[in-house]
C-alpha cells in the first residue's frame, strides 16, 4: 500500500500541473484517447516480446502525430480526429490481437490499471514524468498561457505555435501513458481532469490554480487509497469517485456562495474536501486464529485447498466465482492475505501471472506454488510471443491433473503445518476417491455416445484436456483462441458453420462466464442447440450446479453427453 | 459478391449494421458540429452504475441502464454550463464518476457475472432484440431530428441569437445529449464501444468534408455509413479480420479518402456550433 501512497503523491505533481493546460486547452478527450490508443503498442510488445511501456509510448505518440497531422487548420473538428484517430488505433489493435498474435493483451486492462501492483519501475517512471513535466511547463508555461488565451496572436510564429502544441500534447501523452498500468484509461480522467477542474471553479489565477490542482490531486489520492483499503473496494474505482463527490460538492458549494467573497469559498471547499476524508469509515477484520494462512488464485484451485485443509486452513480465494481470469484487477484484501499467508498455490501458465506481483508486492515472504508446472497430462498453448505459455492453462478439465494437484496441495500444507499432517492426508485421499468414482462415471457416460457424434463446438478454446481425457473430438471454437478477448471475423464463423452442416454437430456449448451471442447465431443458423451451458475458466456461484470442481466436471458431462445426444441420453452423477 | 447474403447469420448482421449506420450518421452529424465527439465515445462507460443496478434488482438491463445513460447526458450538460469548465471536462468528470460507482457497485456479491460484457456487444450476432431495438432507434431519430432541426440550427449557428429568438440553448444542448444518450443504449449492445465511436462520429466528420450544408451532410453520413458498414462486413468476411475491427477500419478509411476532398484551409464561412461562422 506504501508504494501505492508514494506513487499518488509523485504523480500529483504532473497530473496537478498538466491538469490546468488541459482543462484551460480542452483537452480532455485527447487526454482520455491517448492511453486508451496506446493498445495496439501492447498489443505489439506482447506478440514481439518487447517491454510493455515501451510499446505503449510508441502507440501514444503515433496517436499524438496522427492528431497533431490531421488537427492542423481543423481546430472545430478536433475532438472528430480525436475519435477517429482513436478508433483506427483501436481497431488496428484488435486486429493485431485476435488475427495476428491471438495475444492475450486486452482494451480491458487498459481500462484499469492497480495502484495496487506498483513497481520500481513505475514509481521510476512517474517520478520522470514529473520532473519532465516542471521542467518543460517551466520554459513554455507562459506562452502556452498566451495561446490559451489567444491561439492566433503573440509574438508567435506559426512554427513556434506547433513546437508549442507538439510539447504540451507529447508531455501529456508521455505523462498518462508512462502511468498507465497503475491508474487505466478511465483513472487517468479522475487524476488529470476532475480535480483540476474543480480547482478551477475556485480560483481563477494561474499560479494558485496549478498549486491547488496539485494539492487536490495529492489529497483524493490519498483519500481514495485510504477508503479503499478500508472498504476493500479497488482503488481506482474508489478515486475516481472521491474525484466525483468533491466536484459535485464545490460546485454546489459555489452555487450557494456566490455572492460570498472567494476567500471563504476555498477555506470551505477545502474544509469539505478533508471532511470527505476524515469521513469515511469501515472497518477490516483479519482471521488468523492460529488457522493456516493460504491464499488460492482461481476458484478450483480455491475449492482444492479446502477440501483437504479443512478446518485447519483460513483460504483467501483470489478470483470470485464466475470472473474470467484473463480480466482481473486486484483488491487491498487480496494483498493483505498475500502478506498474511504461508502458501499461495497458483495456476500457472499465464493463467494468473498477477499473482507473482501481488505477492512480491505485499512484502509477503509466502510460497509460490505453481501447481500446472507438476500436473501429468500437458496440452500445448498456442499463443505467441515471449511471454506466451507454453501450455494451455486450462490442466484442471482433465481429472488426472486435479488429482496431482490434491496430492501436491496435500503435500504442501502438510510441509507448512505438520501438525495436521494426518487431517491433510486423510481429507485428500477421502477426495481422491470420490474424484476417481467421478472420473470413471463420466468415461462411461461418454461410452454411452457414438464416437462419432462427440464433436464438441465452443466459446473458447478451454477444453482441451477433458476432450483428450474422455475422447471427444473438438471441432472448432467461436473464438478460435485460448484467450476469451479475441474477436471472431465473419470468415471465422461462416467456416464453423460450415463445419458444423457438414459434421453433423448437433448443439454448440456457449461458456457460463461468456456473452453468447455469436454462439446463438450459430446455433440459430445450424439448428444446432445452444441450451447447454458449459463451465470453463471458473466454477459457478455457491447455489449454482457447477459450485464446487466435482460439480463444475458433473455438469459438463451431463451438458456435453445431453448436447451430442439430441438430449436423448443424460449423465446424472452425484458428486 | 452474393455469396455473403445467402448466409442467415451475415443478413441479420447486415440489417442490424445497416439500421445503426442510419441511425449513427445522421445523428452523427449534430454531434459533429456540437463537438460531442467525446461524450459519444465515453457515455456507454456511464451506463455501466444502471446495468449494475438493474442485475441486482432483477429487473431488464435496459431499464437500468437507459436512466443511467439519461442522467449522465443531463449531468453533463449542467456540468458544462459551469464557467471554466467547458463541455470536455464535464464529460470528463461525470463519465469518471459513474463508471467509478459502476465498479465499486458491481462488487456487491448479488451482481450477477459479466455485466461488462454487456459494454461489448458483437456485430455478427444480433439478437431479435438488437435488431427490433434498432429499428426503433431509427425511427426514434427519424421523427426527433426534423422536429428539432430548426433549433439545433439556430443554437449551432449562434447561441446568442438562438438566445434572442426564444429559443434555450440548454434545450438544444440537452435535447441533443439525450438523444445521443438513447442511441448510445441501443447501439452500444449490438456494436461494442468501439463501433459506436467510430459510427457516431466517422461517416459524419467525412461528410463534412464534402459538403457544407446541413441537408446534403446528414444524407451523406448516412449513406457513407451503411457503406462503410456494408465493405467492412465483406472485408471480415473475405479476409477473416475481426467484424466490429473491420467495420470501424472501413469508415476511418473512408475518413482518409474525403480528406484531401475537405474544404481544407477554407475554415471561413464553414458551418460550426459554438461561434457561428469561424473567421
Amino acid at each position: 500500500m506504501q508504494r501505492g501512497l508514494v506513487e499518488v503523491l509523485i504523480l500529483a505533481v504532473p497530473a496537478g500541473l498538466l491538469g490546468t493546460w488541459i482543462v484551460l486547452r480542452g483537452l480532455a478527450f485527447f487526454s482520455h484517447s491517448v492511453g486508451t490508443a496506446a493498445f495496439p503498442g501492447l498489443v505489439l510488445a506482447d506478440g514481439l516480446g518487447f517491454a510493455a511501456p515501451l510499446g505503449a509510448l510508441a502507440a501514444a505518440l503515433v496517436f499524438t502525430a496522427g492528431n497533431a497531422a490531421l488537427g492542423r487548420g481543423r481546430e472545430r473538428e478536433r475532438d472528430s480526429v480525436v475519435a477517429l484517430v482513436l478508433v483506427g488505433c483501436l481497431a488496428a489493435g484488435v486486429i493485431l490481437a485476435s488475427d495476428v498474435f491471438g495475444s492475450g493483451a486486452n482494451v480491458e486492462t487498459l481500462l484499469f490499471g492497480s495502484l495496487l501492483l506498483v513497481d520500481d519501475a513505475d514509481i521510476r517512471l512517474a517520478a520522470i514524468a514529473a520532473v519532465a513535466t516542471l521542467l518543460v511547463s517551466a520554459l513554455a508555461g507562459q506562452r502556452w498561457l498566451a495561446q490559451g488565451f489567444d491561439p492566433e496572436g503573440g509574438p508567435v510564429s506559426r512554427r513556434q505555435t506547433l513546437a508549442l502544441d507538439a510539447a504540451l500534447l507529447g508531455l501529456i501523452a508521455l505523462a498518462t501513458t508512462a502511468t498507465l498500468s497503475v491508474v487505466g484509461t478511465l483513472l487517468v480522467a479522475s487524476l488529470f481532469v476532475v480535480p483540476a477542474a474543480t480547482a478551477r471553479l475556485f480560483t481563477e489565477r494561474m499560479l494558485s490554480w496549478q498549486l491547488a490542482s496539485v494539492v487536490l490531486v495529492a489529497l483524493e489520492g490519498t483519500a481514495g487509497l485510504w477508503l479503499s483499503v478500508k472498504t476493500d473496494a479497488p482503488p481506482g474505482a474508489t478515486i475516481a469517485c472521491v474525484a466525483g463527490a468533491v466536484f459535485t460538492l464545490v460546485a454546489l458549494l459555489r452555487a450557494v456562495l456566490a455572492r460570498a467573497p472567494r476567500g471563504s469559498a476555498a477555506v470551505l471547499a477545502a474544509t469539505l474536501g478533508l471532511a470527505l476524508l476524515v469521513s469515511g469509515c469501515g472497518n477490516s477484520g483479519a482471521d488468523a486464529d492460529g488457522r493456516l494462512a493460504v491464499v488460492a488464485t482461481t476458484t478450483q484451485i480455491g475449492d482444492w485447498v479446502s477440501e483437504v485443509g479443512g478446518d485447519a486452513v483460513a483460504v483467501d480465494q483470489v478470483l470470485q466465482p464466475n470472473t474470467d481470469p484473463h480480466d482481473y484487477e486486484p483488491r487491498p484484501s487480496d494483498v493483505a492475505a498475500a502478506a498474511d499467508a504461508k502458501l499461495v498455490f497458483a495456476n500457472g501458465d499465464n493463467l494468473d501471472r498477477w499473482i507473482d506481483q501481488i505477492v512480491s508486492d505485499s512484502g509477503s515472504d509466502a510460497e509460490l506454488i505453481d501447481l500446472g508446472a507438476d500436473v501429468p497430462e500437458r496440452l500445448p498453448g498456442e499463443s505467441s510471443g515471449e511471454e506466451a505459455s507454453r501450455y494451455d492453462p486450462h490442466w484442471w478439465h482433465d481429472p488426472r491433473n486435479a488429482a496431482a494437484a490434491v496430492r501436491e496441495i496435500a503435500r504442501r500444507l502438510s510441509a507448512a503445518d505438520p501438525s495436521h499432517r494426518r487431517l491433510f492426508q486423510s481429507n485428500a485421499r477421502e477426495y481422491l476417491r470420490r474424484l476417481g468414482r467421478l472420473e470413471a462415471g463420466i468415461a462411461s457416460c461418454f461410452d454411452q455416445v457414438p464416437v462419432a457424434q462427440r464433436k464438441l463446438v465452443t466459446d473458447h478454446d478451454a477444453f482441451g484436456y477433458f476432450a483428450r481425457r474422455f475422447g471427444i473430438d473438438v471441432v472448432g471454437a467461436v473464438i478460435p483462441s485460448q484467450t476469451t478477448q479475441a474477436q471472431p471475423s465473419a470468415k471465422d464463423v461462416s467456416e464453423l458453420i460450415d463445419l458444423i452442416e457438414r459434421e453433423g454437430v448437433k448443439a454448440v456449448f456457449p461458456e457460463s462466464s461468456l456473452s453468447a451471442k455469436v454462439a446463438d447465431a450459430i446455433a440459430r443458423q445450424t439448428g444446432a442447440s445452444a441450451d447447454y451451458v458449459l463451465y470453463g475458466d471458473t466454477l459457478g456461484p455457491a447455489d449454482s450446479d457447477g459450485a464446487t470442481y466435482l460439480q463444475m466436471e458433473a455438469a459438463n458431462a451431463e451438458a456435453m453427453v445431453r448436447g451430442f445426444s439430441d438430449g436423448r441420453l443424460g449423465c446424472r452423477l452425484s458428486p | 459478391m452474393f455469396e455473403p447474403l445467402t448466409e442467415p447469420f451475415m443478413q441479420r448482421a447486415i440489417v442490424e449494421m445497416t439500421l445503426l449506420a442510419l441511425a449513427g450518421g445522421a445523428l452523427g452529424c449534430w454531434v459533429v458540429l456540437y463537438e460531442l465527439s467525446y461524450a459519444a465515445e465515453s457515455l456507454a462507460h456511464s451506463l455501466f452504475p444502471g446495468l449494475v443496478i438493474a442485475a441486482i434488482a432483477g429487473i431488464p438491463l435496459l431499464l437500468g441502464a437507459t436512466p443511467a445513460v439519461v442522467l449522465a447526458a443531463l449531468a453533463i450538460a449542467v456540468a458544462s454550463r459551469l464557467p471554466g469548465v467547458g463541455r470536455d471536462v464535464g464529460v470528463a468528470v461525470v463519465v469518471t464518476t459513474m463508471f467509478g460507482l459502476g465498479v465499486l457497485l458491481a462488487l456487491s456479491p448479488d451482481s450477477p457475472p459479466g455485466v461488462e460484457a454487456l459494454l461489448f456487444g458483437d456485430i455478427l450476432g444480433p439478437s431479435d432484440g438488437d435488431i427490433a431495438a434498432a429499428a426503433a432507434l431509427v425511427l426514434l431519430v427519424a421523427v426527433a431530428l426534423p422536429l428539432l432541426h430548426g433549433r439545433l440550427l439556430a443554437t449551432g449557428f449562434d447561441r446568442d441569437a438562438a438566445r434572442a429568438l426564444g429559443l434555450s440553448p440548454a434545450f438544444a444542448d440537452a435535447a441533443l445529449l439525450v438523444l445521443l444518450a438513447a442511441a448510445t443504449v441501443v447501439a452500444v449492445q449490438g456494436l461494442g464501444n468501439l463501433l459506436v465511436v467510430a459510427v457516431f462520429v466517422g461517416p459524419a466528420a467525412t461528410a463534412r468534408n464534402l459538403t457544407d450544408r446541413i441537408g446534403p451532410m446528414i444524407a451523406v453520413a448516412a449513406a457513407v455509413a451503411v457503406l462503410a458498414g456494408l465493405a467492412g462486413l465483406y472485408l471480415s468476411y473475405y479476409a477473416g479480420t475481426a467484424g466490429g475491427a473491420s467495420v470501424a477500419l472501413a469508415i476511418v478509411a473512408l475518413y482518409l479518402l474525403s480528406l484531401p476532398l475537405g474544404l481544407r484551409g477554407t475554415d471561413g464561412g464553414r458551418l460550426s456550433p459554438a461561434g457561428g461562422y469561424d473567421h
